[in-house]
């Protein structure tokens, strides 16, 4: 009887049905779980808003350090552009891109010099005052002028304390934090998936014995996993998706296993057993995409605190480390001049907010329209 | 229920130990030795490395550093940070200042978490909730460092606040500077706090008893400080304790930024120099507080939840 093990389609024929219901078939597509959760995402403005968000900052991580002459690297001490304001041209009219910059208490009587302060350079003296006898302004100057830097050289972030374009480092650095978040919740996905599908379908021991190691796992502080692995491997990309993953992944575990408990007493599964079908082959396509929504829902919640965790590493310095931007060792170099030259902290802070902003609206739209409680 | 407390502290002392294990060996087999100085002869480092018994074979400084903890409570020593102090007396100035700013972060963050959610879940679909409910989205998502920086640059160099921690003045000065890390910390704990009771109060909203307070003649507002709120108090122990380890990630970087001297500030230093007994007690210091805040989150389940003490005792657990 067992050599019989492949079934045909064709010896299934209904048994009680001598004619097509009445009525005939219904009219329309049946709606997809999938088709159907995105219909109710694309009711929810914030969702979408976030969607279009993400697009752009990913589009602009994958394109935007290529978009001008100058690398994420190359220090320019020499033309001494260091510390340049932001302009961007055609938007001078904005305070925040027009390239001027304030000079300290300067001498009034050296600003007719020429030498010191190019034709036109100074567009304002203000807080006019007397220092030591010498008469002194704060002046407000058209940086690139000041320095000599003619019409097409413009910094459209401006630059740092070491000559680098800090639009091309910005980018550049968006580009590595959302790389390793997308790579370490990938990995982590797979991995948390795997074992909890082992724990949740077989069981008894095997599932008692995998879960404490979940457990002590999950009892090692964040901070302590991914110092550890930075010490054992030395900082850099590989390192911090592996830290990154290396405890989310029992969430997911946990996840995954709580699902595969809710549906693998269901008929279905029974019935597939019963036609002789692997333990793989039911695990992946009879119990795993029930569980999809969660494992989705769960793997865009994981993406911000990946990003939160990234940044704040490499801002202590464990993390990426220079010359290679990250958000985070963005955000660290320019903390020390913050008061001086605060738009250096602006543009990576921006970023690495609306980013997380985005994730957020999206895991909640998502969490909505597919209806999973997580937590 | 001391029973079940027991087993848990048991079930800590036994995951502190992997634990302490597993740190051992990574900073044992971390390349790199803490006396690799260009400057010093070879003898020396191999004088330092004898008397640090760095010398001998992995398993038997595995053996010393159990010894050492367990016979006469010696930590180590800073090899390079502070030349020969105890591992601990080094953190013991900074484990205070960073527990203060952790906790004053969270203790702060409770009123204002509980009014807003409160205030969220009686005007519920209303103009306050929707402008709280995109605070709280913000609050949540812009990481602490952010904020830090933000206020430093705001309410610091322009707002007249102290830049950064004044550690030489009194304590009244000390605990002023202190206010704009404490604020940068304060806004996640805030929003988490606010979008949880939120969701614990509608669900309690639609409840019997709420419709008896109506039924009874109390206002809106009455039934929702007396009733609902009750209610929704206990499970938010739940919320609260996560939050310190929540926030001291976190304050590893607002630390940094405000020159807070806490523990954070020199655990980057003691990696980069390889002090290596003075980065284990580091990692047990932020081992033992997540150990600690599980266990103080195991014990609230315990008392809220009697199915879950006794479930140790009928051995159904194990």
């Amino acid at each position: 009887m067992t050599e019989q093990k492949k079934t045909k389609k064709n010896l299934f024929v209904f048994a009680n049905r001598p004619e097509p219901a009445a009525g005939g078939p219904l009219p329309g597509k049946a709606a997809s779980y999938a088709g159907d959760a995105l219909r109710q995402l694309r009711k929810d403005a914030a969702a979408v808003a976030a969607v279009a968000i993400l697009a752009v900052l990913v589009l602009m991580a994958v394109f935007a350090p290529d978009f001008n002459e100058y690398s994420y690297r190359r220090q320019l001490l020499a033309e001494d552009y260091v510390n340049m304001p932001p302009r961007i041209r055609g938007l001078t009219w904005i305070p925040l891109f027009n390239g001027h910059a304030t000079l300290k208490e300067r001498q009034l009587s050296s600003l007719s010099d020429t030498a010191k302060y190019p034709e036109g350079c100074v567009i304002r003296t203000f807080n006019e005052r007397t220092v030591r006898g010498i008469p002194v302004a704060d002046v407000e100057v058209d940086y690139y002028l000041y320095k000599g830097a003619g019409e097409d050289v413009n910094f459209w972030f401006g630059t740092d304390a070491l000559g680098r374009d800090i639009w091309t480092r910005t980018w550049r650095g968006t580009r590595v934090s959302l790389l390793i978040a997308f790579a370490a919740v990938l990995l982590d996905l797979m991995i948390g998936t795997v074992w909890g599908a082992v724990c949740g379908w077989y069981g008894g021991k095997t599932d008692l014995i995998l879960m404490r190691i979940c457990e002590v796992v999950r009892a090692i502080p964040n901070v302590v996993i991914c110092t550890l692995m930075i010490m054992l491997m030395g900082s850099g990309v590989g390192t911090m998706i592996l830290a990154l993953a290396c405890r989310n992944w029992v969430g997911t575990a946990q996840l995954v296993r709580a699902q595969f408990l809710r549906f693998k007493g269901r008929e279905y599964v029974l019935a597939a057993q019963t036609m002789g079908a692997s333990d793989v082959r039911i695990m992946s396509r009879h119990i795993l995409p029930n569980a999809a929504g969660p494992i989705i829902n769960r793997a865009v919640m994981a993406v911000p605190g990946v990003i939160f965790t990234e940044a704040f590493l490499s801002y202590i310095g464990l993390g990426i480390a220079a010359p290679e931007p990250s958000l985070g060792n963005l955000l660290a170099e320019a903390q020390g001049v913050l008061g001086l030259y605060p738009t250096q902290t602006l543009f990576p802070a921006l970023i690495i907010s609306l980013m997380m902003i985005a994730f957020h609206l999206l895991s909640n739209g998502l969490r909505d329209a597919l209806d999973t409680k997580t937590y | 229920m001391s029973r079940y407390v027991l087993k848990r502290l048991g079930l800590m002392v036994l995951t502190l130990f992997v634990i302490m294990t597993l740190c051992f060996f990574v900073i044992r087999l971390m390349p790199g030795s803490p006396f690799d100085d260009p400057e010093s002869s070879p003898e020396l480092e191999a004088l330092l490395e004898e008397k640090h018994h760095l010398n001998e074979s992995i398993p038997v400084q595995y053996y010393y550093f159990w010894r050492d903890i367990i016979a006469d409570g010696y930590w180590g020593v800073s090899l390079k940070i502070e030349p020969n102090v105890p591992v601990w007396k080094v953190l013991a100035g900074r484990i205070p200042v960073t527990l203060v700013l952790n906790l004053l972060s969270i203790a702060a963050a409770i009123p204002f978490g509980i009014l807003a959610g409160a205030l969220s879940a009686r005007t519920a679909g209303k103009i306050p909730d929707r402008l709280i409910g995109i605070l709280t989205v913000v609050c949540i998502s812009v990481p602490s460092f952010v904020f830090a920086s933000a206020l430093q640059y705001g309410l610091g160099y322009r707002g007249g606040l102290d830049i950064i921690y004044n550690s030489a003045g009194t304590a009244a000065e000390r605990l002023r500077s202190l206010i704009l890390p404490v604020l940068a910390l304060s806004f996640w704990p805030i929003a988490t706090i606010c979008r949880y009771l939120r969701g614990e109060l509608l669900e309690n909203l639609n409840t019997d008893y709420m419709l008896l307070a109506k039924a009874k003649g109390l206002t809106p507002s009455q039934s929702l400080t007396r009733h609902a709120m009750r209610n929704s108090m206990v499970p938010l122990v739940n919320v609260i304790v996560p939050l310190i380890t929540g926030v001291l990630g976190g304050s590893l970087v607002v630390e940094k930024i405000f020159a807070v001297p806490g523990v954070g500030g020199i655990m980057t230093q003691a990696i980069s120099s390889r002090d290596l007994w003075l980065v284990m007690a580091v990692l047990v210091f932020y081992s033992v507080i997540n150990l600690v805040t599980v266990l103080l989150m195991d014990i609230a389940y315990g008392l809220i939840d009697p199915r879950i003490r006794l479930a140790g005792r009928k051995g159904g657990a194990a």
